[in-house]
Formats: C-alpha cells, sequence, structure tokens
C-alpha cells in the first residue's frame, strides 16, 4: 500500500495546550477536558505504592490486589482515554489488499513447483522408496505411545475382593454381624486394601424389610439382611455416596444417578445405565463379614470390551 | 561513511536535528533494514468499533495468563507424593495429602501474593474463554468468516478448543477433590470409546484410575505444551489479520476494497495499550475480591472421597449437562458394550464442532457466493443465518443450564427429576422454535432494510 493511496480526512490538530490528551485547542469542536486522564496516573501513582506497601506489610488479598488493580486500570484509564481522544484526529483510509489477483505470478509458483515434483519423481523407484521407508519410519514411532502406560489387561476388570476377604471400615476395623442394626448404612473395604478406589463397597442391613427384592441367582448372597453394593458410579465412575433412607436410594453426588437398594440397586433416576454391582457376602465362624468372590460383573463406568 | 558526516547528511535530508526517535530510526535501519516498510506499517488502518475489542480481551486474557502462570510455577510442585500438611491453613493440620496439593494451599496461604495471582491466573482463563466465545458469536452474526478469512476461522475454532482443555488441565492439578473428580470423569469418558478406549485410557493416564503419576504428566501439557501451541495459533491468527486486515461495517467511503479507521500509531496503539491494561486491572479486580476455586474447603483429593454437587469451570458447563441430562442407554453388542456416556461427551461435542469448522464453506455453498468480502453484514441481513445461530446458542445454553442443574433445583426448591425431564425436552424443542422466531423477526426487520 503506498501513501499515495490513502487519504486524510480530517488533518491531525495541532496538540493541546497542556500537552497530554486534548488534540484541539482549548474550546476549540470536540475539545476534550485533560483532568480524567491525570487523574488516572495520580491514582496509579499512589495505587502503586499502595501496592508495594501493603505486600511489605504482608497485607490481605484484597488489599494487595485492590492497589494493583487500581494502579492498571489508573493507567488503562488514562491512555485509553487520551488515545480516544486522538482517535478524532485522523481518520484515514486505504485500499484492502486483494488476494489472488496476481494471476502471472500464480502461474508461475504453479509452473516453478510442478518442474521441481518433476525433477524428484523423474526417479521413479526412489520416490516410492522415499514414501515407503518415510511411511514406515513415521510409524514406527507409533511405539513410544506404550511407554506412556500399560494396556489394560484385567485392572478394569478386577478388583481387590477375593473369595474370604474381610470386610473393614474406614479405619481397618473388621465388620461384624452385629456392626449395624436394620435401615443402616456403611461404606466397607476389604482389609488390607483401604482406600481401594474400585473395591469400596455400600454395606446395608435390610434386615426383613418385605419391599427388599431378591434377584435370582443371588439368594445367598445377603446373609442375615445384610447387602452389598459397589460404591463406583456405573456411570462415570464416582464414588455414590449419598444414602436417602426414606426412599432407600443411593444417589451419586456427580450427576445424581439414582440406585433403587430394594431392587438390585438398579438406576431408577439419572444417567446411569447399568445397576451398581452386588458382592455376594458371607459371615464367616467368628461373625465376620466376609466376600463369597470378587464381584460377578466388572465395577464402575462401562468399557468396550466389557459386555 | 563517517559519523560525522552520516550526520550532517541525515540531519539535512530531514531538516531536522536528531531526536530520541530519529536516532532509534537509524539503529534500526542500520541494523536490521527495513524502514520503509515499517513506516508504512505505522500506518496501518484500524476500523473504529467496540466489536472488534472481543478479540483484543481474549489476547490479552492470554497475556495475564502466562504472566501469572510463571508465577504459580515457581511454587507449585508437579508430585503426588503423600505429605503430612503442616501449613498455616489449620483445618488442615496433620492430614496426608499430595505434594502437589499441599504446594496449592502454600500458595494460597503462605506465599505472599500468591492467593491473588493464583485467583487471578483462574479468572483471567474465565474471562478468556468468555470472550473468545463472544469474538466468535461475533464473527458469526457479522458474516467477518467469508473469503478471504475462512483459513483464519479455523485458527479461531482451534484456539477455543486448545484455551477450553488447558482450562481444564489447569484446575486438575491442584489435586482436590474437586479436580481429581474432573480426572476421574475425563477417565470414564476415554474408557468408553469403542474399540481404543480402555487401552487409550490406561495408556493416557498411565494405569487403571487412580494413577500416582497423572499430575506430573498433565503439567508439563498445561503450562508447556498447550501454550505454545495456543501461542503459534494466536502468532498465525493475528499475522493473517494483519496482512488481510481488519473487517468493518458498512459506512460512507467504505466498500469492499476500501477500508476507513486510525493509523495505529499513535492513536490505535494507545487506546488498545490502555484497553490492555484497564482488563488487567478488572481482571485483578476479580482476583482480588472474588474468590475463585478455594481448593483448601474441598481437602485432599481421595478416590473414596465424595464431592457434593460438584461443578466444572463454566465453559465444561455445556458438557456436563449434556451428561447429566442424556439418559442411560447402555448398549450390549454382542460381547461389546457401548456405554451411554459416549454420546453426549465424544459423539455430541464431534456435531457441535463439525459444523462449526465447516461453517464458512457450508456458507457459501448454500449462498452459492465465494467472492471475496471485506465489508460486514448486520446479523439481521441474514434471516437464516440468524436464526441457524439462534438456535445453536439456545441448544448449548440449555446444556450449560442443566450442567448446574442440581443447583437449580435445590436454590428454587424444584424436584430434580422433574427439572431434569424438563430440560431434556427444552433442548429438543427450543432450539427450533428460537430459530423460526428469530427467522420471522430477522425476515421482517431484513425487509424494511431493503425498503429504506
Ligand atoms: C491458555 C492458557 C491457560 C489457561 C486457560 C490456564 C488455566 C488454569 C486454571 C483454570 C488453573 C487452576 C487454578 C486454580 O488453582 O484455581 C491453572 C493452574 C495453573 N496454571 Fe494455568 N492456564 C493457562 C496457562 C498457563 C501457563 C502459560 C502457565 C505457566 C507458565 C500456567 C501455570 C499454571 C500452574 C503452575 C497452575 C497450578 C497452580 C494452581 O492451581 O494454583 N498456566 N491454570
Ligand atoms: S458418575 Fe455417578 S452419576 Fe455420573
Amino acid at each position: 500500500m503506498s501513501d499515495d493511496a490513502r487519504q486524510t480526512h480530517a488533518a491531525p490538530a495541532p496538540s493541546g495546550e497542556n500537552g497530554a490528551p486534548g488534540g484541539h485547542g482549548p474550546r476549540g469542536p470536540g475539545w476534550v477536558p485533560t483532568w480524567p486522564a491525570t487523574v488516572g496516573l495520580v491514582v496509579t501513582l499512589v495505587a502503586s505504592v499502595g501496592f508495594a506497601v501493603s505486600f511489605i506489610r504482608d497485607a490481605s488479598t484484597q488489599w494487595l490486589g485492590g492497589f494493583l488493580a487500581a494502579a492498571l486500570l489508573g493507567i488503562g484509564l488514562a491512555l485509553a482515554y487520551w488515545g480516544r481522544d486522538l482517535a478524532g484526529d485522523e481518520v484515514i483510509s486505504g485500499p484492502y489488499p486483494v488476494p489472488h489477483e496476481d494471476a502471472e505470478g500464480r502461474a508461475a509458483l504453479g509452473d516453478a513447483l510442478d518442474q521441481s515434483v518433476q525433477v524428484i519423481t523423474r526417479r521413479h523407484f526412489l520416490t516410492k522408496m522415499l514414501v515407503f521407508a518415510g511411511g514406515v519410519f513415521v510409524l514406527s514411532q507409533v511405539v513410544l505411545l506404550g511407554a506412556l502406560g500399560p494396556r489394560p489387561k484385567n485392572s478394569l476388570r478386577t478388583t481387590s475382593w477375593r473369595a474370604g476377604s474381610r470386610l473393614v471400615t474406614f479405619d481397618g476395623v473388621p465388620v461384624t454381624r452385629d456392626t449395624l442394626a436394620a435401615g443402616t448404612f456403611l461404606v466397607a473395604f476389604p482389609e488390607g486394601h483401604l482406600d481401594s478406589a474400585d473395591s469400596q463397597i455400600t454395606l446395608l442391613r435390610i434386615g426383613a424389610d418385605p419391599h427388599f427384592k431378591t434377584l435370582a441367582g443371588r439368594e445367598s448372597w445377603s446373609p442375615e439382611g445384610y447387602v452389598a453394593y459397589s460404591r463406583v458410579c456405573t456411570h462415570a465412575g464416582c464414588p455414590v455416596a449419598q444414602y436417602e433412607d426414606q426412599a432407600k436410594v443411593l444417589v451419586c453426588p456427580c450427576h445424581q444417578s439414582t440406585f433403587d437398594l430394594m431392587n438390585g440397586a438398579q438406576p431408577v433416576a439419572g444417567p446411569a445405565g447399568r445397576p451398581l454391582p452386588q458382592l455376594p457376602l458371607a459371615i464367616d465362624a467368628q461373625g465376620n463379614l466376609t466376600a463369597q468372590s470378587d464381584f460377578t460383573v466388572p465395577v464402575g463406568p462401562g468399557f468396550w470390551d466389557e459386555g | 561513511m563517517s559519523e560525522h558526516r552520516l550526520k550532517t547528511s541525515l540531519g539535512r535530508a530531514f531538516g531536522a536535528a536528531p531526536t530520541p526517535a530519529r536516532r532509534a530510526a537509524r539503529w534500526l535501519d542500520r541494523n536490521l533494514g527495513g524502514s520503509s516498510i515499517l513506516r508504512e506499517e505505522l500506518r496501518h488502518i484500524f476500523p473504529d468499533s467496540w466489536a472488534f475489542f472481543l478479540g483484543e480481551i481474549a489476547l490479552y486474557c492470554f497475556i495475564v495468563l502466562v504472566a501469572t502462570g510463571i508465577f504459580l510455577a515457581l511454587f507449585f510442585h508437579a508430585s503426588q507424593a503423600v505429605v503430612i500438611y503442616h501449613g498455616s491453613y489449620h483445618p488442615l493440620s496433620g492430614v496426608p495429602m499430595s505434594d502437589a496439593y499441599s504446594s496449592v494451599l502454600d500458595l494460597s496461604w503462605n506465599v505472599r501474593a500468591g492467593l491473588l495471582i493464583r485467583q487471578v491466573h483462574h479468572w483471567a482463563a474465565l474471562v478468556f474463554v468468555a470472550a473468545l466465545i463472544i469474538h466468535l458469536m461475533r464473527m458469526f452474526f457479522t458474516g467477518a468468516y467469508r473469503r478471504p478469512r475462512r483459513i483464519n476461522w479455523l485458527i479461531g475454532l482451534s484456539l477455543l478448543l486448545l484455551v477450553g482443555f488447558n482450562g481444564l488441565m489447569g484446575y486438575s492439578l491442584p489435586d482436590d477433590l474437586l479436580s481429581g473428580t474432573g480426572l476421574r470423569i475425563a477417565f470414564s469418558i476415554t474408557e468408553s470409546i469403542p474399540f481404543i478406549g480402555p487401552t487409550m485410557a490406561t495408556v493416557l493416564f498411565g494405569g487403571d484410575f487412580p494413577t500416582t503419576g497423572i499430575i506430573a504428566r498433565i503439567y508439563p501439557v498445561h503450562i508447556f505444551l498447550l501454550p505454545a501451541a495456543i501461542a503459534g495459533l494466536l502468532g498465525a491468527h493475528l499475522g493473517l489479520l494483519w496482512l488481510q486486515r481488519h473487517t468493518e461495517f458498512p459506512g460512507p467511503g467504505r466498500d469492499d476494497r476500501t477500508m476507513v479507521g486510525s493509523p495505529m500509531v499513535p492513536q490505535y496503539a494507545l487506546r488498545t495499550t490502555g484497553y490492555f491494561l484497564l482488563l488487567a486491572g478488572v481482571i485483578t479486580a476479580f482476583g482480588a475480591w472474588l474468590q475463585i476455586n478455594p481448593v483448601w474447603l474441598y481437602g485432599p483429593f481421595r478416590a473414596t472421597d465424595a464431592t457434593t454437587s460438584a461443578q466444572p469451570d463454566w465453559y465444561m458447563g455445556w458438557l456436563e449437562g449434556a451428561v447429566r441430562m442424556f439418559p442411560g442407554w447402555d448398549i450390549q453388542i454382542g460381547g461389546f458394550l457401548l456405554p451411554a456416556i459416549f454420546w453426549p461427551a465424544v459423539v455430541l461435542p464431534g456435531l457441535i464442532f463439525t459444523p462449526l469448522f465447516l461453517w464458512p464453506w457450508l456458507d457459501s455453498l448454500a449462498l452459492r457466493d465465494n467472492r471475496f468480502v471485506n465489508v460486514l453484514q448486520y446479523p439481521s441481513q441474514r434471516p437464516g443465518r440468524m436464526a441457524v445461530g439462534a438456535g445453536f446458542f439456545t441448544f448449548l445454553t440449555v446444556l450449560l443450564v442443566g450442567g448446574g442443574d442440581d443447583v437449580f433445583a435445590s436454590a428454587f426448591g424444584w424436584s430434580l427429576p422433574v427439572l431434569l425431564r424438563a430440560l431434556q425436552i427444552l433442548v429438543i424443542v427450543l432450539p427450533p422454535l428460537v430459530a423460526a422466531l428469530t427467522y420471522a423477526i430477522a425476515r421482517r426487520r431484513s425487509e424494511r432494510w431493503l425498503v429504506s
């Protein structure tokens, strides 16, 4: 773009009497007072000192940040105001660059590239080898991804529960047949695996509640009215932590999936699609609650080869 | 040529004394050359409109993020080694936690100005994404994406994706209960992808969730990889803008070949520097007075602790809403399982962003109009586009509301299942309704336009 192509619609005005903003003389058209910019800069001056002092005196975040904000706002206001004042000074216009106007250049470029390609691909065999070797090289680098982590193997399918694992509470205290009264619940783990994310269960004592439905094949899983469900949400894996006593449901705090404890922990509301897996329980000779085995299906959110 | 003779000849050529500016110009020319090009560029034309400030807000947020991020990086420990906390926040005294979480507690309670910088960093991220989205809406509704700016539309959208993703990485770093829950859900979403999902999840996370190396893994992504990509794309975005120049709204003396505005130096440069400082000031004020992400209240992440009403940062709200609202349709196919979360969390984002990326081409195909343009359109000039846009953003807004459905339900005393069902209906019914209404209104306005 050349200078001749531009036109200045309004000539730059002589600069104002008092220096800084105000480029139109004291009372001319478009005259703007200079004091707001001055005030802004004074604010910056004071606030900068305030910032340093409050840092040294270890003042609160509110003071420190307040001063810093004021310092930035003051000078920002001054510049924006000043620039706005100047904006009216000069309006210029000019041409937009026009793409694809250069048909000749484009043709020449195309020819040149075409020639280069021909020079290179004249060696047919070499060209093919280049593409082949280059491709294999790039693909070979994919193995580096393997350094990032293991393939899933069985970790998504199994938990730390084994036949005979004793149930313990958060504090590691074994759960016995007398731990819970009917209608109450607690969170339990396999002994030796406290805090194991995928093994956490909700243990509930139903007692002899007539509304409780024992599912086919699970007749022996709930001795003396104890039932245990995985506490890992089948939606996206959050701990299903809220127990609603009245409705006898568990609610997940993440997306509010709701599981019916009276009916195999089937999802009754929210986005989960599968029930919470049930852990088969037993009571050993000492009266401790134990697992009959690991869960019979994978716990937690679904994955492709789970089915 | 001797120094002295050069000076006098320069002085003669410009008929002026060697001021500091003139000396600087001389230094530049002798060391770098290109004086006449620079001279030209000082007069680069910037059209005067508030609408062009939206993209600048985004740029300035990035600057604030890098500046505050460097400060944070000096104190943050990307390690999940277990430590016992003994810092100034007494309620957590003696609690075992990761080194990462403990270092964020120290940043917030023991490092001077640490909490301020942390909160400014977080607020800048929230404002960044908001600015990008409003900027995108401006581009969309005024037709700024048309040729020759289609490539810049692609770059802008990529920026939105990268920035949102980097925000997600950022708030996963402190290893508090909320961020751990977010990572948990991210793992589950990855796992849900057919065929490659489970392997992808364990490879990316370094094992089955929860792993002990994930913070160390996302740290370089958050502070280096993505910021570098964002800086590169920003450079390309602004470079193209510089070459093609801003669009302009219709007005006297303006057409597709001629633009009108202020010269960059001094008018525009002064103003935009002022705007940058104003924005930095406003975000700093947010950081000073509006608490954000008080991680000490959430406690350290433990896979067995549950959050209460967990909420992601606002720009993830639409995804959260989709995940909450989509029904639990887990599909068994032969020996395989397609989990329900795959649809809202993987397919839906694809369905949202693919047409957005293709929009400039779809638009020119639909109108059979491929001219290159520089003058913008007013939104109602194109009733069809306005309807599509209004429907689209209505859809996203309903999803966003869905992301906080539990909060709304308890705040207004509504039943959550009823609200959820209402939202599930609204998300399907409302967008076409809003689109139709918008079309009718825009149509009438554009007819009036044509008459006058
Ligand atoms: C696109 C740019 C960026 C976005 C959107 C972003 C966003 C975020 C967010 C939302 C957090 C959580 C803050 C919190 O604890 O409440 C965070 C943390 C952090 N960011 Fe960034 N960030 C960006 C760039 C950077 C850069 C360039 C650096 C370093 C050079 C950085 C360093 C950090 C560090 C060290 C933390 C962890 C400390 C903490 O959580 O308090 N960030 N980021
Ligand atoms: S993780 Fe439980 S409802 Fe989503």
